[in-house]
């Protein structure tokens, strides 16, 4: 079978999927709004599948309620009746219950009725923002930036001023929690008051404490995100976050917008803090320049171990490309880098194969790897390829611990994920 | 397709000890909406089905359906070809199929499926949104049936029809619509059982297997841990139905002993007292004095083996007391195998419990002891005032047991050893005994530095 970029599928099913859905990303969207009731409309299995999914991969309880639409509903009502019985309902059964906000977003069934979510909202008086995310289009990374977007358009008041040091980022899905802290706290370190939308690195970090929350734990909170427009700079990384910089932008023409592609490596990461730098007119603080030079030693260390092997890479666009750049970086051949979801940035790819695809496909080229970077669905089949070492990368994680904690992000972060990576490959390349 | 008719009838199951109680009609509680927790019709057919390791489960519809289920439980199986538990398989319909029809993808993947995989059945499982916009599923299954020869399965339980129990149920049906009856078995023999609701989770059913065929007991048919499609499709020739944890499936039962006169048990393996009921409960039900007699023979020498076992166990147990916060059956399961290993079980949650569980948990626990209706607000209480030593229950209460100090179990946490039959409640015991030497629930709890 021959693989290429296009938005053609090559087959009329997937086997053994590496794709999830648009509304699981709008729920984990709203899960870094603080006190965000995160509300999906559809039947109830949607979000049982994705309660379970990311509780397992943050071992974190997740907040999410459903609308569970039936078959009667789903033929009689405009979608009024399901939304307003089940806020109803809440709020009637846990009467201490206060959303700061309520995330409503869709699925393929009550996109396929066509229900008028935005009507809904005028008979809600907690603040509401929706999201239309039938999950027979797009994927995870788009449900995510498109929640993204709607909080934009439908809570943030539009300014003319901005506050020279205030700036915005806007991470995309497959940052895992400490890695949108760390960006924050580089930024903070520039002299930036920083926020992100939305937020993970204060809700799903995996921190300790009493209350199990029933609604999203931390995040940013919902008057942090009406004031956004009055940010200098808005930041967007990955592909799929520059619609929502750009909406944001027209709250504020004033609002300059820079957009990276990804923060992993050391070139993207030296355009990060140039820019930074030209911005702020200073020099980073010491410790940044000490992670650079750290990242530079580790480029040198593992360029022999990285450089002389084979990668199989599947996940979400914006990851993949970032993985795909450092792995390059340091002389690593990519044999396949496996989409979940067409993306133009996919095309900046330096890869032998470089396709939309399952883990069927990217099994195919499993004898040539010495290590696939996957999600942890790629374990058991590996389990037949003993010369094939495995990192685990990307939603979901069902099996390993503290996926919230793994940085791969800035110099600091790339420089990890390179000893991550060789000492991995070390195993299976020299230890016969 | 399914029937609004069918759906009436599976929610006022007659053969249900809690139907009794409901006004003519009224049958199971539907979902409401905000307050649904848990899975939907979908999710619980799948459960049902996924465990045929033989066939392929085909999940036609969007992208949630498949791609948050598959590879979620370890459901064993001991099939010795390509195991399709562990892998899915989806039409993921995208735009164009919702607008024109999802029927040619579909037999289009049925193709692929049977080019590539060749297995012996395929389940196709419809989803809202191709139940809403009215793909002809049955038509498609039927065609690809003719030409591939294999059964190809439709299962209608779309998951806003109801909650994760009614489709069990639907899968029920769809079983015994197109499988059950197809095939006749190579030989049979008096002692012919099919197991019925036991998914094999964490091997399960391993725990207990090799003493049935101790006692000559024969599993024709498994639905379906461990099961195979062959096998199924020849169980209307088996002697008994045993109904394993699973009121879900009373319903097929119920109809297979109307079609095929197959009286049917309803039993349990968690703890040692109630594996040794279940195996008694089967041989009577078989009604042969020689069976019941190894029967016995097989309970004494197991008991007394696990006796032996557990005398370490029973010592470090002793004195200890547990409160248990669990949902459904376990309420009453977990509290027998603590009891069997001489744990004192002071409370029980009743919440989500069925009037039977209720009864049984009474039965377990005795008169001092407390069924809790809000567990959440009366655990710590009851753990002050008995004593309790360990708190088995849900992540959210682990709180509770770091304020009071005391051991914890995560009942709900994805296990990956079985707590089923005899040897099952050594590994209950095992965990056990870790989680009262662990100090981590005393230490993690302490003050900050910035607290004192």
């Amino acid at each position: 079978m021959e693989f290429s970029l296009t938005h053609k599928e090559h087959k009329p099913l997937q086997v053994n999927p590496i794709k999830h859905s648009q509304p699981m990303g709008a729920t984990l969207a709203f899960l870094g709004v603080k006190d965000c009731m995160p509300l999906m409309h559809g039947a109830q299995g949607c979000a049982s599948y994705t309660k379970v999914f990311f509780t397992r991969h943050f071992n974190e309880p997740i907040a999410v309620r459903n609308t569970s639409v039936s078959d009667i509903t789903a033929v009689l009502d405009g979608g009024d009746y399901s939304i307003l019985m089940a806020i109803e309902n809440i709020q009637s059964k846990e009467k201490n219950i206060k959303p700061s906000m309520i995330g409503l977003h869709t699925t393929g069934l009550t996109e396929t009725k066509g229900d008028d979510v935005r009507g809904v909202g005028m008979h809600i008086e907690i603040p509401y923002v929706f999201v239309n995310t039938p999950d027979y289009e797009g994927g995870m990374e788009s449900g995510w930036a498109l929640t993204v977007t709607a909080m934009i358009e439908q809570l943030t008041f539009s300014a003319t001023e901005v506050k020279p040091n205030k700036l915005v980022l806007l991470p995309h899905l497959s940052m895992q929690p400490i890695e949108v802290e760390k960006i924050k706290a580089l930024c903070e370190d520039f002299g930036f008051e920083t926020y992100a939308l939305p937020d993970l690195s204060t809700s799903l970090d995996g921190y300790w404490e009493e209350a199990q929350g029933k609604l999203s734990n931390g995040g940013i909170t919902v008057e942090e995100i009406r004031s956004l427009a009055t940010c200098a700079t808005v930041i967007s990384i990955g592909q799929s976050m520059k619609k929502s910089a750009l909406a944001l932008q027209k709250k504020n023409p004033s609002i300059e917008h820079l957009h990276f592609d990804h923060l992993m490596g050391l070139d993207s990461n030296d355009n990060f803090v140039d820019q930074l730098m030209k911005i702020r007119h200073t020099q980073p603080k010491p410790l940044i320049k000490r992670w650079r030079a750290r990242l530079q030693d580790a480029m040198l260390d593992s360029h022999f171990l990285i450089g002389s092997s084979h990668f199989v890479i599947t996940g979400e666009p914006d990851m993949l490309v970032g993985m795909c750049a450092l792995i390059r970086s340091v002389g690593g051949t990519i044999e396949a880098a496996v989409s979940t979801t067409f993306s133009d940035v996919l095309h900046t790819i330096e890869a032998e194969n470089v396709f939309v695809g399952d883990l069927e496909d990217a099994q195919r080229f499993f004898d040539k790897a010495d290590m696939v970077i996957s999600n942890f669905h790629a374990e058991r089949i590996l389990h037949s390829y003993h010369d094939t070492a495995l990192v685990i990368r990307g939603f979901p994680n069902y099996e390993e611990l503290g996926n919230q904690l793994k940085n791969d992000q800035l110099y600091e972060g790339s420089t990890y994920f390179l000893f991550e990576i060789a000492n991995h490959l070390r195993k299976v390349k020299h230890e016969h | 397709m399914v029937s609004r008719a069918k759906i009436k009838e599976l929610m006022n199951e007659s053969a249900c000890s809690h139907s009794k109680d409901k006004k003519p009609g009224e049958g199971c509680d539907k979902p409401k909406p905000g307050l649904a927790a848990g899975g939907c019709a979908f999710d619980g057919a799948q459960i049902s089905l996924f465990p045929y390791a033989d066939a392929v489960h085909l999940v036609h519809g969007p992208q949630t359906c498949l791609g948050a289920s598959w590879e979620t439980r370890e459901t064993k199986t001991s099939y010795t070809g390509r195991d399709h538990t562990q892998m899915g398989f989806t039409t993921g319909i995208t735009t164009n199929d919702v607008i024109f029809g999802g029927d040619k993808r579909l037999a289009s993947s049925i193709d692929y499926v049977m080019e590539n995989y060749k297995p012996e059945a395929i389940f196709v499982y419809s989803t809202c949104v191709t139940a809403l916009v009215g793909d002809d599923m049955d038509m498609t299954c039927k065609l690809g049936s003719e030409k591939y020869g294999v059964p190809i399965v439709p299962v209608h339980a779309a998951g806003f029809i109801g909650s994760k129990n009614l489709g069990s149920r639907l899968a029920g049906e769809a079983v015994l619509e197109h499988l059950i009856g197809t095939k006749e078995p190579e030989f049979t023999t008096p002692y012919d059982i099919n197991l019925i609701g036991d998914y094999n989770v964490t091997g399960d059913m391993w725990q207990y297997l090799p003493l049935f065929e101790k006692i000559g007991i024969r599993v024709l048919s498994s639905m379906s841990g461990d099961g195979r499609v062959g096998d199924i499709r020849t169980a209307h020739r088996a002697k008994l139905n045993v109904i394993v944890c699973a009121k879900s499936l009373i319903t097929l039962t119920r109809k297979m002993q109307e079609q095929y006169a197959i009286p049917w048990i309803s039993v349990s393996f968690y703890g040692k007292r109630d594996t040794s009921f279940a195996i008694r409960e089967i041989v009577t039900a078989l009604g042969c004095p020689e069976l019941t007699a190894r029967a016995e023979a097989v309970i004494a020498e197991a008991e007394a083996e696990l006796e032996t076992a557990l005398i370490p166990y029973r010592q470090m147990f002793a004195g200890k007391k547990a409160v248990l916060n669990t949902g459904g059956n376990k309420a009453w399961s977990i509290a027998s195998g603590l009891q069997d290993l001489g744990i004192e079980v002071v409370a029980t949650s009743v919440a989500k419990s069925t009037q039977d569980d209720i009864d049984k948990a009474r039965e377990y626990l005795g008169e001092n002891g407390v069924l809790m209706t809000k567990p959440a607000s009366e655990q710590g209480k009851i753990i002050d005032s008995t004593g309790a030593h360990i708190l088995l229950a849900g992540g959210r209460s682990l709180y509770t047991a770091i304020k009071k100090k005391i051991s914890f179990i995560d009942v709900n946490q994805e296990k990956k050893t079985s707590y089923g039959g005899y040897g099952g409640l050594l590994n209950l015991a095992e965990d056990l005994k870790y989680a009262f030497k662990n100090p981590v629930f005393a230490n993690v709890g302490k003050p900050a530095p910035w607290e004192v």
